[in-house]
């Protein structure tokens, strides 16, 4: 299994996969930044720690589809283009194997992604001046919600871009995935949880509660359901993809 | 010329492309139907109300990625089985066939954006809005359309130069950002995807200024002459890397 992963690494080694993800993850942090300053400087008590859980968490639901899709997307569409899927799987690696590590290698592309993006937030709340250190529960809660989320969007992706050879319906169920995440707030409670993208919210350590006086940011307790829902939708998808793509002829 | 657009026509037949390019604006314009229809005590201005919510996401997120995937599933076919090699030793121009390209992509994007307005009439005739439908919104469509070739023509030439399908869709999200970026800096007149902002009165529904609505025109084509030009050149002058 390490071979076959550490040979998943050797295939994406040029193609800059990690420096993608860098930019994307920079342009969404800069918008969430520039968008949490504002709302600061509207609202000085706004200046917490959780503004800025909430700012990512949202914007998330938006690009993290999205870039899961183009990630994915690029990984296995090596395989369409080079016409090589047929020749890795007449090697003795079982097709199981095969489709792990291509999910491991593009969910740790997408670990660093989110790592990242932790410590972004980190940076920007010392930069701000954020009242109390780093809150280290809500970070773990935020890398573990955002990294399951992710694990069950990459399996559904991984299931279509490698089944479909044709790119363009993987990249628009991401783009698909990413409007229903940015507009999963709208949705009432029963409707969002049918969605896997809407989970970048749900498992958000933090919500926010409009009212009409005034809003505040607040802690949100883990939902254990929601945890076995994300958890069970990222095995049925991992489980249905890798059955079908097994079982496809090429 | 005519060949080269019926070729490229040939190449999306059973491709399904038409149901790419229907399921974005129906799933822009539902939500923000409901948006609409949940917030109408506060969105009272009728017409252009319907306007702001329905093409808020369609326009500044949807539209940019929709010409990114089009024009990448336009070149997808000469990046597979060494086509590229086939088409250039064909006696048709380079510049035939990335205008070909071109042409076709703006026909699709003028479906989605037809269709959208379809959408948009039924809205507001279903909710029912009384006033008379605001004839500028077609312009603001057509001024949509119209800044979306300059996006296409970057955007094709990125998915000539990418052998990736998925490389330029994510350029394209990045462009997104600055281009918004760029709307709020008040420089949207110099960038391709802060032009479609303005054009399709996404963010601001004020009317443009005589020396805006000039600019806006003059400024689309000479993005749409540029990229055209270099991504002409390129092909004339680059090797070209084929499976």
């Amino acid at each position: 299994m390490i071979n076959t992963l550490g040979l998943e690494y050797f295939k994406i080694r040029r193609k800059k996969i990690w420096i993608m993800i860098t930019f994307f993850i920079a342009a969404e942090m800069l918008w969430a930044f520039m968008s949490t300053s504002m709302s600061i400087a509207r609202n000085p008590d706004h200046a917490v720690w959780e503004s800025i859980f909430f700012s990512i968490s949202s914007m998330n639901g938006l690009f993290m589809p999205i870039i899961s899709a183009i990630v994915v997307s690029r990984i296995c569409d090596m395989e369409h283009k080079g016409a090589t899927w047929k020749m890795l799987v007449a090697t003795n690696v079982s097709r199981d194997r095969l489709y792990a590590a291509k999910y491991i290698c593009t969910n740790s592309l997408l670990l660093y992604g989110i790592l990242a993006q932790t410590i972004l937030m980190i940076a920007f709340g010392l930069i701000k001046d954020f009242p109390g250190g780093p809150p280290i529960d809500l970070l773990t809660r935020f890398l573990g919600g955002t990294m399951l989320t992710t694990l069950a969007v990459t399996a559904l992706q991984q299931w279509i871009s490698m089944a479909i050879k044709n790119q363009a319906f993987a990249l628009c169920l991401g783009m698909l995935g990413g409007f229903i995440g940015m507009t999963a707030g709208l949705f009432p409670a029963i409707a969002r949880h049918l969605f896997i993208w809407s989970y970048y919210l749900e498992l958000s350590p933090v919500t926010f509660l409009y009212a009409e006086s005034s809003s505040t940011y607040m802690v949100q307790p883990m939902g254990l359901g929601i945890v076995v829902a994300a958890l069970m939708m990222t095995f049925l998808f991992y489980i249905a993809g890798n059955i079908h793509v097994s079982r496809q002829e090429i | 010329m005519k060949r080269s657009i019926s070729a490229e026509w040939l190449k999306l037949r059973h491709s399904r492309v038409g149901l790419i390019l229907a399921v974005l604006p129906i799933l822009s314009w539902l939500i923000g139907c409901a948006n609409y229809y949940f917030n109408q005590g506060v969105l009272q201005n009728g017409w252009y109300s319907l306007w702001t919510q329905v093409s808020l996401y369609y326009g500044e997120f949807f539209l940019p990625i929709l010409i990114a995937i089009c024009c990448s599933y336009v070149c997808r076919l000469e990046h597979q089985n060494r086509n590229w090699n086939m088409i250039l030793a064909s006696p048709v121009s380079v510049g035939n066939i990335f205008l070909a390209k071109l042409i076709v992509v703006s026909i699709l994007i003028l479906f989605a954006q037809v269709l959208f307005m379809g959408l948009y009439l039924l809205a507001g005739t279903l909710f029912p809005i009384h006033e008379p439908f605001p004839i500028e919104t077609i312009e603001w469509a057509l001024r949509g359309w119209y800044a979306s070739l300059s996006i296409s023509a970057l955007q094709l030439g990125l998915s000539l130069r990418f052998r990736s399908f998925a490389t330029p869709i994510g350029i394209s999200l990045c462009a997104v950002l600055i281009g918004l970026g760029m709307y709020i800096a008040k420089l949207g007149l110099f960038f391709p995807f802060s032009l479609l902002t303005i054009g399709m009165s996404v963010l601001s529904q004020d009317k443009l200024t005589d020396i805006q609505n000039i600019l806006f025109w003059v400024m689309n084509m000479v993005f749409i002459i540029t990229f055209v030009s270099m991504s002409i050149r390129r092909l004339k002058k680059k090797d070209i890397v084929s499976s």
